[in-house]
């Protein structure tokens, strides 16, 4: 078995509604953490380097302090010094900076404290540097994996997935990944100058420090209560803010509609109460912000009260000296702050997970266009013949779209398929570029079955253009050659004369060096026509297959299309799902589709003789021929 | 959306022009704003007392007098204190705040919605999303950060800076010289900070709208086998976003290195000259460590206030930017004569109409003149770009024609309520816009409250009702990205529906059927003759098949008309129409192209 799937096995099932849904990653989740270890492991270097930084810096964060309470207010002013008292040496290194250089200690110390200060600051740029670095690189080698995965994700998956949503996960869930790591490298540089204080409080005073650390137990409660309640109504305001600014953008978009039909007044109303319900919830979050905004450094300031008199009668009984009661002043900060940032990083951790799971949901998402293990080769040059034998589709088992469809198109034959909406004409045409998994051996072309052929061997012989053409950024050289180093400057020209569209780009300031924009707003319908039709020329397919488009085209650009088509087609296999009447009748053959079958085949002339389907379908486009040819 | 740039600079003097026109948003709620002020003010006192509390308790403890439970005990009170009035005056100024974002946003809509193509020529959506999010936002943060920045400027010198006078002049007055350092070195990397935000903001921008363009055109892309290519596009993208997100970090770090560096150069000059007072006995050493902590509250004042400025900068270009909106006269007056008939029977008459677009040097109509009686569907054709739309705009007043050049039953639209004329006088535009609404809301968006017979009425005559059918929750199903999509057809079909069940007099059509194949344009035809009989229609159509079942044909090329009468008179004239007839019939031949070309001529 060359292929994965055979004409007996199901599609697996899949459910498109989870990938729209929102997810709600409310635990830690660590298997996902792991996973994106995946993406940092090229730059493990980078960030050891930035641990080792960081671990450095917070330590010298906790030596300025030192300077001040134990080496200047306690050794150079009081004159007393406690030889149990960790002072990281500063103490000696001060004597000796003082000796040495015969400078007063005072001004020693100064000279520490500003050393000390500039190393911190160049150590921390250094970490943080390293850090974002290594976070920044290893996010986008996620992101442009994830491109690359959605990139080749086949036309059944975007059938029923919005775009926006595919699109947000590679932007803002990426994005909020982002915060997580470096919310975690923020709470690596508040631990460690946490660890270092705790150590040096413990070894000043145990009891004091004990006291002081019953506080955090207080201090996380409240922080967990406050980012409860806030968590709720960040997203209360998040989701009203989006609604109003949808509200806002749709209106302005619709605003021809909204005037022609009256409206104003009623979308103003509907506006205010969005608008309202907004405010409503700022409200809301602005009082537990201010409620919880000053409570911490109270905390910290109520706590350097109770270290005072604590302190008072340590030094009363000389069990303390006073540059260290001052030390514990300037400590009891960096005692509480991981705390808070722990809080403030919390909701970011949450919304991260959330994200995460997202984007190793698209990641993990499977479904493709299956492959033959050997694919067959193809020669040079394909003769182009095409076979449909008892072709049967359905995207949903429950609903068949094509029922037994068999017919065979000739090497360069054109043939035209008509039916009403929904007979499943463009599902025809895009089992022949493969856009979807079909059963074995019910395509043919040249006598190869179409599934024993690589989708991109296939598609460049198997040129498709589709109504809803996509224009590329770039010129508009760039865009009919498509990257093809075949297809040089001059084929191009060559390409756009033949199919009509050399008039209007060369009319363009910039000619073929014109900026197109993507979705080519600068260009007309049905220029946009003809430039895919020099497109799918200049890559010069075997067979064409073409979606005719029925858009917003003046009769005079009508004619420049069919003129151009008819050249198109000249020598090539064709395929076209035809609206016009013109296009119908140059055709060999017509095929009208009803229903997932095959109603009639036949030229135009044994059609109408016929007195079928097609006939009906001409009539209702020109009924009163007649009644014309009277009056001429 | 792609933030415009707001950091542009403006002049002092504009600069508080711009923000002076703030006042009638602010005035209202002035006593809130008031009394956070005031209660500011207060709190600072509080907030000193514990530095000074602590020195107290600290000197004593120097010379060995232990009892310092007094200042404890206030310096827990200061603190309780504090607590209590600066949580009240937060609360307050951001009530504020919000209570002006909230009226800026009702105003901002108020405005927009009176505008029309004029104003949309000049500025587009994603500018006035700008508005409305980024620039109200700014105005927001500069009334509850703002109003901060004076009360920490006035009440952090008066109270910070007295009490340190007091402790001791000479030191305090040495603190002095770094502070404007301070205040231009944070000032600059806020600068530096707003404009390279900007630019990630513009590259997360090009990242978005680079993928989602990208994968709305996935089929195509996939047909052409370019995916490889776009992969190496979308990594140059991905690369710029990378690269200005990492000069992001680098402001942001050196900021958080060197900002608290200068700070140190205060601690410093406490830590040399006030040791040395100390050394010598002339300052107490509670005063020393008061010292201390009462710099950080007078460096903060200098940090925060280069921000602030730049705060006040951005938000006046934003006040600036708002109130062009705000100040902008509605682009149609609705002024209406008051003798206009109440109910409009739909006879039409364009009279000598021309007009220009703004800044245009050629009209798009040019002398225009033809009428509707009631009953009659008139067809009008003609090229891309030839004014067909132009005209049909004017008589719905979506464009404001002359005056005296559109008459509807003998009066000019402007003496029409601009309500009535628009409920009267049904058009469906060129372009199916449906909003991201149910689909019953949209087919009577003129008047939620409709019957839902009517709804599957008008739904049946465009030819929807099978269509809606096969919709999982039928009238109800959501319409949009989150909803179902309706491919061109479908749409055009439902605007049609929301044009029908209006029942209008005048019922204008602008090229509703290009989308929509031939045998259901057929259907839709019909139903419209027999269910406006007595009604006036108007439509306009590239096809022949179209336009014959009209009374009466009008061709228009570059703002006249170049032909009108029957089918039957215009194929017998043999100019342009019969031509784009035998054409459409029949097909190209050669010079078929410059045939059509002569007969405009």
């Amino acid at each position: 078995m060359s292929i994965a799937r055979t004409k007996n096995e199901q599609p697996k099932k899949r459910d498109y509604a989870m990938f729209d849904a929102d997810i709600s990653g409310a635990v830690l989740n660590m298997s996902l953490l792991r996973r994106l270890l995946h993406w940092l492991k090229p730059y493990s270097g980078a960030l050891l380097v930035s641990t080792v930084l960081v671990l450095f810096a917070s330590t010298l964060q906790v030596l300025l302090p030192i300077i001040i309470s134990l080496v200047v207010i306690d050794h150079i002013i009081q004159g007393e010094t406690s030889t149990d008292t960790p002072d990281f040496g500063l103490i000696e290194l001060n004597t000796w900076l003082s000796n040495s250089l015969d400078l007063p200690p005072l001004i020693a110390a100064c000279a520490l404290y500003a050393t000390i200060q500039i190393i911190w600051a160049f150590v921390g740029h250094a970490h943080r540097m390293t850090l974002i670095g290594s976070v920044i690189n290893g996010l986008r080698d996620l992101r442009l994996d994830l491109f690359r995965h959605l990139e080749t994700r086949p036309s059944s998956f975007y059938d029923r997935v919005a775009v926006g949503r595919v699109m947000t996960r590679v932007t803002n869930d990426v994005e909020a990944l982002y915060e997580l790591l470096r919310g975690l490298g923020t709470l690596i540089g508040e631990f460690v100058p946490f660890f270092v204080a705790l150590a040096v409080m413990l070894a000043i005073d145990t009891p004091l420090t004990l006291m002081l650390l019953m506080a955090l137990p207080l201090l996380a409660l409240v922080t967990y209560y406050f980012r409860r309640s806030t968590r709720f109504l960040f997203r209360q305001v998040r989701q009203t803010i989006s609604t109003l600014n949808q509200t806002l953008q749709e209106n302005l978009a619709g605003l021809q509609v909204v005037q022609i039909s009256d409206r104003q007044a009623f979308n103003l109303n509907r506006y205010t109460d969005v608008n309202g319900n907004n405010r409503a919830y700022e409200q809301k979050l602005a009082r537990v912000e201010t409620l919880y905004g000053a409570f911490n450094e109270s905390l910290a300031h109520i706590a350097i009260g109770l270290i005072l008199y604590y302190g008072a009668s340590k030094v009363m009984t000389v069990t303390m000296s006073i540059g260290e009661v001052v030390l514990f002043t300037q400590f009891v900060g960096m005692l509480f702050h991981p705390v808070v940032v722990l809080g403030e990083q919390t909701n970011i951790l949450f919304r991260a997970m959330a994200s995460g799971e997202r984007i190793f949901q698209a990641l993990d998402w499977d479904e493709k266009i299956h492959e033959p293990e050997n694919p067959a080769s193809l020669p040079n040059r394909l003769d182009g013949k095409v076979e449909f034998k008892k072709v049967s589709f359905a995207y949903d088992p429950a609903m068949p779209i094509l029922k037994d469809v068999s017919f065979t198109i000739a090497a360069g034959e054109k043939l035209a398929i008509v039916g009403p909406t929904g007979s499943g004409k463009s599902t025809l045409i895009r089992l022949l570029g493969r856009f979807y998994d079909f059963a074995d051996e019910q395509i043919f072309l040249d006598g190869i079955d179409l599934n024993q052929i690589h989708t991109r061997d296939l598609r460049k012989r198997v040129g498709v253009v589709l109504q809803d053409f996509h224009i590329f950024s770039g010129s508009i050289y760039d865009n009919i050659a498509l990257g093809n180093p075949n297809v040089t400057r001059t084929k191009a020209i060559e390409a756009a004369q033949t199919v009509n569209a050399d008039d209007f780009i060369s009319a363009l300031p910039d000619g073929y060096d014109s900026a197109l924009t993507e979705r080519g707003q600068n260009l007309s319908q049905g220029q946009r026509q003809l430039l895919a039709f020099a497109r799918v020329l200049a890559s010069d397919p075997e067979i064409l297959v073409l979606d005719e488009a029925t858009a917003n085209i003046d009769t005079e650009t009508e004619l420049l299309i069919q003129d151009a088509l008819e050249r198109l087609t000249q020598g090539r296999t064709s395929i076209i799902i035809a609206h016009r009447l013109q296009t119908i009748q140059d055709a060999d053959r017509v095929l009208v589709l009803d229903q997932g079958q095959v109603a009639e085949i036949g030229n135009h002339e044994e059609l109408l003789a016929a007195q079928g389907l097609y006939a009906t379908l001409h009539a209702l486009q020109f009924q009163s021929e007649e009644r014309a040819e009277e009056s001429r | 959306m792609r933030p415009q740039n707001t950091d542009e600079r403006l002049p002092t003097k504009s600069m508080l022009a711009a923000l002076w026109q703030l006042k009638q948003f602010v005035l209202p709620y002035k006593a809130g704003l008031f009394t956070g002020i005031g209660a500011f003010g207060i709190a600072r006192l509080f907030e000193v007392m514990v530095p000074v509390l602590t020195a107290v308790a600290i000197n004593k403890m120097a010379s060995d007098d232990f009892e310092i439970t007094l200042q404890v005990f206030g310096i827990i009170l200061a603190v309780l204190a504090r607590y209590c009035v600066v949580t009240f005056a937060r609360f307050n100024v951001r009530k504020v705040a919000l209570k002006v974002s909230y009226d800026l946003r009702q105003q901002l809509f108020e405005k927009l919605q009176q505008q029309g193509s004029e104003f949309f020529g000049q500025y587009s959506i994603g500018d006035m999303m700008t508005r409305a999010v980024a620039d109200i936002s700014l105005i927001q943060r500069l009334i509850s950060m703002g109003t901060i920045l004076v009360i920490i400027l006035v009440y952090a010198a008066i109270v910070g800076f007295g009490f340190m006078l007091y402790y001791s002049p000479m030191l305090t007055l040495l603190l002095l010289p770094p502070m404007p350092i301070i205040f231009f070195y944070a000032q600059h990397s806020s600068k530096a900070m707003g404009e390279a935000s900007e630019k990630v903001q513009e590259r997360l921008s090009d990242l978005g709208t680079h993928t989602q363009e990208n994968l709305s055109g996935i089929r195509t892309i996939q047909a052409m086998v370019q995916e490889d290519n776009e992969i190496d596009r979308f990594s140059e993208t991905n690369q710029a976003y990378a690269d200005v997100f990492y000069e992001q970090g680098r402001i942001t770090s050196a900021m958080a290195s060197w900002m608290p560096s200068l700070a140190a150069v205060c601690s410093l000059t406490i830590l040399s000259y006030g040791g040395y007072q100390v050394l010598q006995g002339t300052l107490p050493i509670g005063d020393f460590v008061a010292f201390f902590m009462l710099v950080g509250m007078v460096v903060q004042p200098f940090r925060v206030a280069g921000f602030i400025i730049n705060l006040f900068q951005r938000a006046a270009v934003a006040s600036r930017r708002l109130f062009e909106v705000f100040d902008r006269p509605p682009e149609i007056n609705d002024d209406p004569s008051g003798n206009t008939p109440t109910t409009i029977s739909g006879n039409l008459r364009i009279k000598n109409l021309s007009y220009t677009y703004p800044g245009a040097a050629i009209p798009a109509l040019h002398d225009i003149s033809f009428k509707l009686q009631r009953g009659e569907t008139v067809t009008i054709m003609g090229r891309v770009g030839s004014g067909k739309t132009t005209l049909l705009k004017q008589i719905v007043r979506l464009i404001d024609p002359k005056p005296e050049a559109v008459w509807i039953d003998g009066h000019p639209v402007k003496d029409y309520p601009l309500s009535q004329l628009r409920a009267q006088v049904a058009m469906v535009p060129q372009d199916p816009f449906l909003f991201a609404e149910p689909l019953k809301d949209n087919l009577t968006y003129d008047e939620p409250n409709r019957m839902l017979e009517k709804i599957w009425e008008a739904a049946t005559s465009a030819d929807l009702k099978n269509t809606i059918d096969g919709f999982p929750d039928k009238l109800d199903t959501l319409i949009g990205e989150r909803g179902v999509t309706l491919s061109g057809g479908q749409k055009q079909r439902a605007t049609l529906a929301r044009g029908l069940i209006r029942n209008a007099p005048l019922l204008i059509l602008d090229d509703c059927f290009s989308a929509v194949d031939t045998e259901t344009e057929d259907h839709i035809l019909s139903e419209l003759k027999r269910l406006r009989r007595e009604q006036t229609t108007l439509l306009v159509s590239h096809r022949v098949s179209t336009a014959r079942h009209a009374d009466r044909i009008i061709i228009i090329d570059e703002g006249t008309i170049l032909e009108t009468g029957s089918h039957e008179q215009l194929i017998a004239k043999h100019g342009y129409y019969a031509e784009l007839e035998r054409v459409q019939r029949e097909g190209a031949e050669e010079d078929d192209l410059e045939r059509l070309r002569l007969n405009i001529q």
